[in-house]
């Protein structure tokens, strides 16, 4: 899977700065410096898509779909940064 | 009365909202608040009567606004009169005369503090010759295409005062 492109990009920006709002998170940054992490989180996965595949177990490399795992990924992330989405 | 008096007070209640791109109601701590988008420029449109005490000067308008959740970066207001008068405008269309605005205001560092700004106008076309007993409407937009903060601004209050 290549790089989101900018419209994908914009709508993750503009979608995390309407979370943010909503949920009264204090952010410290800009705009572009907001917009700057999301584009570097997208080509960091984008580089790094087929070093997370391979740390999974084969049975769960070979038989999840893409969507399953990118799910069970968010998942972790959430309970580690202990996020309620 | 003249310069310096109060003409008008706005509450987010009264806003008239565009049929594209408005701001959006909301509550914070039970204060009712129009939220503007940061990634869109979105408006809120108040109508009034120019009060008889206005002695034909120049306006002020305040601005009092919150950030959502921005404790740092600029934020960027428009605003726009249109006179609709004595048959002077007809309201099956717009006619907002051309924007003032206040740029580049670094926004409140703690998220939640109301700031004021203010956008001048000049008596006459600046205001779109909006004059006494006259009904007008006043555009506010969040210029969020050219400011830096991110998510939403809250607007609390609108003042127009006689510069």
């Amino acid at each position: 899977m290549a790089e989101l492109d900018e419209t994908a990009r914009t709508a993750v920006w503009t979608e995390l700065m309407r979370k943010y709002s909503a949920d009264g998170d204090t952010i410290g940054i800009n705009k572009a410096d907001l917009r700057a992490a999301v584009n570097a989180i997208d080509t960091y996965m984008n580089d790094n898509a087929a070093k997370i595949n391979n740390a999974l177990p084969d049975a769960a490399k070979n038989s999840l779909t893409s969507a399953q795992k990118a799910i069970m990924l968010s998942y972790v992330v959430l309970v580690r940064y202990q996020v309620e989405v | 009365m003249a310069s310096g008096n109060t003409l008008l007070i706005f509450s987010p209640q009264q806003n008239e909202p565009p049929a594209s791109n408005p701001a959006t109601f909301d509550t914070r701590n039970a204060h009712l608040v129009l939220d503007f988008d940061a990634a869109t420029n979105e408006s809120a449109v108040f109508s009034s009567i120019m009060p008889r005490l206005y002695a034909g000067g120049g306006l002020t308008v305040y601005i009092h606004y919150a950030m959502s959740s921005a404790t740092s970066g600029d934020i960027d207001w428009d605003v726009a009169f249109e006179r609709i008068g004595d048959q002077q405008q007809d309201i099956d269309s717009d006619s907002f005369a051309a924007v003032n605005s206040v740029d580049n205001t670094t926004v409140p560092g703690t998220s939640g503090l109301v700031d004021i700004v203010n956008v001048t106008f000049t008596d006459g076309a600046d205001m779109d010759s909006v004059a006494v007993g006259e009904s007008f409407r006043m555009k506010v937009t969040r210029d969020a295409t050219s400011d830096t903060a991110t998510g939403d601004a809250e607007l609390v209050k609108v003042e127009i005062k006689e510069t």
